[in-house]
């Protein structure tokens, strides 16, 4: 009995330290009071979540800490509303992408690998010059300008490109990617395997961005002809398959090459965090936007707010009774968002190849190389997937928060100090560190607005509002101060 | 029963920029079991690994069935057939037995086909098969690490210290193992307990400071003393 106690003496001081908390906020607020702050805390948490259970997993595997994770997150709430809001700007960049993703592609069909070596870097040069070439003088800003921001929605016929020079764009695009996937291929050994040799692939992408190009104007229409749940939902597909491409990108190119030099991964995903910013800034604007909620989510009406959670079902009330108080049902949106992540992730890891392999990984990937799996394949899955997770998060959080090109930034602090709460590598760890984050920070937020009352005291304590925010570094430095590794970390 | 399996020909290999190897040359007969022996930080482990592509060799080649592999991914060097069962053993200490030797698999029914052999071979396995390797004893992650090497199809098992810290009775179970599997395969084993070795090898390689320096047959080395002493030190 001792000795469990001794063993346990983690998980005894947290429990008692929970069961201290609560009694002291339940003396401390009305349970209508406390349900809202709860609620609110958990949906924090289900956003930290989104972003710490990739940055964690992706530090577990690979041992890189992205600093870009946050940027991330924010490029996937862009995306994300771009497709809801002005879907102008994804149509007519999308074939050239497709575009030249067929060429690269196409390459590795060709002969190519055999040409000798010298050619390699006159071809990217030539690529450089033929895609530069292919986009000279196409204008971004014009397709991402909308009604909000302060230039006015400029109309889509003038925005876009006449038709006829747009698909001279793509098809110099898909030579551009035909040029740089040879001097990529060449004396590579890819001319060994015949399975990467998939006609289909190339071709068909290439069809749909020829296909895409003409009909740009129409389809921008029958987006926004959809009712506005259904755009939110391609929302959150488009941003993070958007996230998780950009992130098997960035591994596969930048992060990739330097697993032997690790403080440089750490600088190039640090120097990505200001590229990505300014990027964004560069295509939709230094200022923010604001995300309108899906009807599910934004009905206001005499029986508002739903009485109950069935209820909202039916009447999707901006808001849900929460004992009394009404609680916005958006929130509870992305606390339900957050957990069937939580889910999907877990089921994926513990019962899927594919999760046992990263949870081997995790413990030593070089002997689940040695088993003959191709570990970097699996590294560049799981940087898309936990990229893929953080761009979600950045999507739900749009029409939350707002969006603009700061919005990452917080986040991956916060993230940060979660993952080092709930332990470095470790799955629940990262859930369990999202969880304490955010309601530390919601409970945080409301001692600033009403301060707190203590029993010796005849007014109550005032904080400012950096005070709530340090809280979470506090409760990081006592947990790191009782268990080095974090509350489920293993590895230091 | 002569044909060269493995063919190791004066690979040089660093570890960041310490030169470990400088010279190593050995040869493995199909069928057989070929010792490689030599003081601590001779140089055995950082040759298996060379072998196996986890630290490739700067220069010198190495031939599987007459196929050169040095260069190629570690992966790639398994799926030609090479089981490794590393120094200190590399259970995945979360995983259960059952998903340690799954994780070996290189095709759909590996496992299912090879489960009855490897657990006649080592019967705690499946009394152990659903707790995680890392509640194992040190003989039966051993014997883990081993029979994670059983599960796919290979040609060739590097084989590093499977005797070290464990018991007697232990080891003699391991030997018997060894036995049994080289009736198929072929096995490159490297071993302090000389005595184990000795039971087990058909030929042996003696490593010195990163070279090789003698070879020749187990049965002669037994009664060589005098390279016993020299190059095996207290062993
Ligand atoms: N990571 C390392 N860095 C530097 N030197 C190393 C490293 N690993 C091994 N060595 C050195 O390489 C030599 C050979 O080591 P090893 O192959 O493990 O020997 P053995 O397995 O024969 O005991 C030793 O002198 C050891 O000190
Ligand atoms: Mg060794």
């Amino acid at each position: 009995m001792i000795e469990w106690i001794q063993r346990r003496r983690g998980l005894i001081a947290g429990i008692v330290a929970a069961i201290l908390f609560a009694v002291w906020a339940s003396s401390q607020y009305e349970p209508r009071v406390l349900a809202s702050i709860l609620l609110s805390g958990l949906t924090l948490g289900a956003l930290y979540f989104l972003v710490t259970s990739g940055l964690s997993l992706i530090f577990g595997l690979m041992d890189v800490l992205n600093f870009a994770h946050g940027t991330l997150f924010m490029i996937g709430a862009y995306i994300g509303f771009t497709l809801y809001a002005n879907p102008r700007l994804l149509l007519n960049t999308l074939p050239f992408v497709l575009a030249f993703v067929a060429g690269w592609l196409l390459a590795r069909w060709l002969p190519f690998s055999s040409l000798p070596a010298g050619h390699r870097r006159p071809l990217w040069v030539v690529a450089v010059l033929v895609g530069v070439f292919a986009v000279w003088g196409f204008e971004l800003a014009p397709l991402a300008t909308t009604a909000l921001s302060s230039g006015g929605r400029v109309p889509t016929e003038q925005a876009q490109a006449p038709v006829g020079i747009f698909i001279a764009r793509t098809l110099g695009l898909a030579i551009t990617g035909l040029i740089a996937g040879a001097a990529f291929v060449i004396g590579s050994e890819h001319a060994r395997r015949p399975a990467n040799r998939d006609l289909a692939w190339p071709l068909g992408l290439l069809a749909l961005a020829l296909i895409i190009a003409p009909l740009r104007l129409s389809a921008e229409g029958w987006i926004l002809a959809l009712d506005s749940n259904t755009r939110f939902l391609l929302a959150l597909v488009a941003g993070a398959g958007g996230g998780a491409a950009l992130g098997g990108l960035m591994e596969w190119s930048l992060i990739r090459p330097l697993y032997s030099r690790p403080i440089y991964q750490v600088l190039v995903t640090l120097g990505l965090v200001f590229v990505g910013t300014e990027l964004v800034k560069g295509i939709w604007g230094p200022g923010g936007y604001f995300m309108e909620l899906p009807a599910w989510f934004s009905r206001r009406g005499p029986s508002c707010p739903s009485p109950n959670l069935i209820a909202w079902l039916q009447d999707n009330c901006a808001s849900i009774d929460v004992l009394g108080r009404p609680f916005p049902s958006y929130r509870i949106f992305i606390i339900a968002l957050g957990i069937a992540m939580f889910i999907g992730i877990a089921v994926l890891l513990r019962y899927t190849r594919l999760g046992m392999i990263i949870r081997a990984g995790v413990q030593d990937g070089e002997m689940v190389q040695a088993l003959g799996i191709n570990v970097r394949r699996v590294f560049t899955l799981v940087f898309a997937l936990g990229a893929g997770l953080a761009a979600l998060g950045g999507v739900a959080a749009a029409p939350f928060l707002g969006i603009s090109p700061g919005l990452g930034q917080e986040f991956q602090l916060q993230a940060f100090i979660a993952v080092v709460i709930g332990g470095m590598g470790s799955f629940t760890g990262a859930a369990m560190g999202a969880l304490l984050v955010g309601l530390a920070r919601a409970f945080g937020d409301q001692m600033v607005l009403t301060g707190i009352q203590l029993p010796w005291m005849s007014e109550a304590m005032t904080f400012s509002p950096s005070i709530a925010r340090a809280s979470t570094v506090l409760i990081m430095a006592l947990v790191l101060l009782l268990r080095p590794a974090g509350l489920f970390g293993k590895k230091e | 029963m002569s044909d060269v399996l493995l063919e190791v020909d004066a690979i040089h290999t660093f570890i960041g920029q310490f030169h470990i190897l400088e010279g190593v040359s050995l040869k493995v007969r199909a069928g057989s079991i070929t010792a490689l022996l030599g003081r601590n930080g001779a140089g055995k482990t950082t040759t298996l690994r060379s072998i196996m592509g986890l630290n490739p060799p700067r220069s010198g080649s190495i031939r599987l069935a007459g196929e050169p592999i040095n260069g190629r991914p570690a992966y790639e060097i398994a799926q030609l057939g090479v089981g490794y069962v590393p120094e200190h053993r590399a259970i995945f200490r979360d995983l259960t037995v059952e998903e340690n030797l799954r994780l070996a698999e290189r095709k759909r029914g590996d496992l299912a086909k090879r489960s009855d052999f490897i657990m006649a071979l080592f019967p705690d396995l499946k009394r152990f098969y659903r707790h995680p390797g890392g509640k194992l004893s040190g003989g039966q992650q051993q014997m883990l690490a081993i029979a994670r090497a059983l599960v796919a199809d290979n040609r060739l098992l590097l084989i590093d210290e499977p005797s070290e810290g464990l018991a007697p009775i232990i080891v003699e179970q391991i030997v018997a193992a060894l036995r049994q599997m080289a009736a198929e395969t072929t096995i490159l084993l490297v071993e302090q307990n000389f005595a184990m070795a000795a039971q087990l090898a058909d030929e042996y390689y003696i490593l010195d400071d990163g070279r090789s320096v003698q070879h020749g047959r187990m049965a002669d080395l037994v009664h060589d003393h005098a390279t016993i002493d020299k190059y095996l030190g207290a062993g």
